[in-house]
């Protein structure tokens, strides 16, 4: 493409200001009204200097359980990233080696089952772990979060396991390797980055969930974002402790984006964009 | 042939199965168990134990009940809004944030940030925004000399006030995939089209447009399917209201299960989205196949 003249860069500069200010205005509110004092939260215009105050962070920790349902988001993400990464990298291995032609159809079923919209099976999800116990558990999300993080995971790793050459396998097998120390000790270490990034994508997916998690727990496994909504009412909205908890969860995601926005694209589009 | 046909079938059974077990328990059995529960009937004192079989009735008063046609149409409305202005604004930012000037990496990787926040944060942060008297973007609209609109307390404006946070959010999704695009198209055609005296605009929709296509089509069809489960933000935003003028399908499924308690009306309605989002899955699918194909 030519290169842009100097009037072009100025107004190139101009529109990005633009998009950059609307983008990134919402999140700059939440982490500044997290230590704002409360008498100055809607204050007009907005205090952009101000003398910061973690009494919203305390509110939060300190008159509600808020450590507990982070435990419990951490709990909940860890498992379900765990189990997908088992499950999920296996699968992948088995679609990338495999020749056949229904596999093609296969690795399409697996996708789809993290595209069916969660509210069509909420009630029953409710009913089958409530009659076997699991209702307001840890257990039941990791369950429910791995039917969208094991095809994610498929879907990625299979890219990953693809870009290791087949001879490695075969010497290894010479070598008298059976299939499992194959991939065990030759594959997957060569695909350990796919690995990360399969793992990070399953947990930020657990850790931003709320659909089910409002749905499936109770007192006892509520996540954290559960947790934060239930500051709201509407007689009277708790903004400092609804800003404080946001901006803990919000945090995960945005270290993720920071350090690999590169898997980003992969790991959004389904392999349409390459 | 016999040997790899033998070791297929291992590596299937070892690794490709537990797979396929775990996603129909957790899926398929589900789902087939909604489509169960939507031919009977409720008692309102045991609330989750279906009782008699009922058969189509409750898939006819899902079809004829006219706030069902009324949610549908919603969801459709809402994702053309969003779909629309994140399509127009996604391809713009990106056309942007392509070009080879300091810092535009930068810019493309925070852009990004929206699409990793949880829908309900992004829900109660554009709450913060729109409430009622306090919120900021009415004062930073007025401004630019726009009068105070009652985002989420009028009926006109309240879908307009979730197309906005979804729009927010993802945009950046289109930016990303178009910005990927675009810096592997090679530059060719580009050279030839600038050499023949062709406006940046008629290079833009003759040379460029055309080759982004098949990538805009997969990123729509993609905002398409999360677009049509659309839930967080509007539980966090208007539940549905004011009146029903956000109650898009999901929120239908939600009040007919939980606020009225009609169990086999949400699970009929639960298995018409089913169907719908089928279609727009296979959709896709073929459409990245003859992509793959091409």
């Amino acid at each position: 493409m030519t290169r842009p003249g100097l009037q072009q860069k100025i107004l190139i500069y101009l529109l990005l200001a633009i998009v950059l200010i609307v983008f990134l205005t919402p999140i700059y509110l939440i982490a500044s009204s997290s230590v704002k004092p409360s008498p100055i939260m809607f204050q007009r215009p907005p205090a952009f200097f101000f003398t910061p105050t973690l009494e919203h962070y305390q509110d939060l920790f300190g008159m509600r359980p808020f450590g507990k349902f982070i435990l419990n988001s951490l709990i909940v993400a860890l498992g379900s990233t765990a189990f997908s990464l088992t499950i999920g990298s296996l699968a992948a291995y088995a679609i990338s080696r495999i020749r056949h032609k229904r596999m093609n159809d296969v690795a399409f079923w697996i996708l789809s089952m993290r595209m069916f919209p969660p509210i069509a099976v909420v009630v029953p999800y409710y009913i089958i772990f409530k009659a076997t116990g699991l209702l307001d558990t840890p257990f039941a999300l990791i369950i429910v979060y791995s039917t969208a993080n094991i095809p994610l995971t498929v879907w990625l790793m299979k890219g990953f396991f693809d870009e290791v050459p087949t001879a490695l396998e075969e010497a290894a097998a010479v070598d008298g390797y059976g299939l499992l120390a194959t991939f065990w000790r030759v594959t997957l270490p060569l695909a350990a980055p796919g690995l990360a990034v399969s793992a990070v994508f399953c947990f930020i997916f657990s850790w931003n969930e709320f659909l089910f998690a409002l749905m499936l727990t109770g007192s006892n496994a509520q996540t954290a974002t559960v947790a934060v909504m239930s500051f709201w009412s509407s007689d009277a909205v708790q903004w400092g402790r609804i800003m404080a908890g946001s901006f803990i969860i919000l945090i995960p995601g945005v270290i993720f984006v920071l350090t690999c926005q590169r898997w980003l694209v992969r790991g959004l589009t389904m392999g349409s964009v390459k | 042939m016999a040997y790899i046909r033998k070791r297929n079938r291992r590596i299937f059974l070892i690794f490709l199965l537990p797979a396929m077990l775990v996603l129909f328990l957790t899926t398929i059995y589900p789902m087939i168990y909604a489509g169960y529960l939507s031919f009977r009937s409720y008692d309102l004192a045991k609330l989750f134990v279906p009782r008699v079989f009922v058969g189509w009735s409750n898939y006819a008063e899902v079809i004829g009940s006219s706030e069902f046609i009324h949610s549908l149409i919603t969801t459709f409305k809402l994702m053309a809004m969003t779909l629309s202005v994140q399509l127009v604004l996604g391809v713009g930012i990106a056309l942007i944030v392509t070009q080879k000037l300091p810092g535009m990496p930068l810019a493309r990787t925070l852009l990004m940030i929206p699409m990793m926040i949880s829908p309900v944060i992004v829900g109660l942060v554009w709450l913060f925004l729109y409430f009622p008297e306090l919120g900021y973007l009415n004062y930073f609209l007025s401004f630019l000399g726009i009068e105070s609109i009652p985002w989420i307390t009028s009926t006109n404006w309240a879908l307009w006030a979730i197309a906005i946070a979804d729009i927010w959010q993802w945009t950046p999704f289109v930016m990303m995939g178009t910005a990927a695009a675009l810096q592997s198209l090679s530059p060719e055609p580009y050279e030839a089209a600038m050499i023949d005296g062709n406006s940046r605009w008629d290079v833009f929709t003759r040379v460029t447009l055309p080759q982004l296509k098949p990538v805009l089509v997969s990123l729509m069809f993609l905002r398409a399917i999360d677009a049509f489960k659309i839930y967080d933000i509007i539980f966090v935003l208007t539940k549905g209201g004011p009146g029903d003028s956000t109650e898009v399908l999901s929120m239908f499924i939600y009040r007919q299960s939980f606020t009225f308690w009609r169990m086999g009306v949400g699970a009929a309605a639960s298995f018409v989205s089913l169907v719908i989002i089928v279609v727009l899955i296979t959709l896709f699918f073929k459409s990245l196949q003859r992509e793959q194909h091409a």
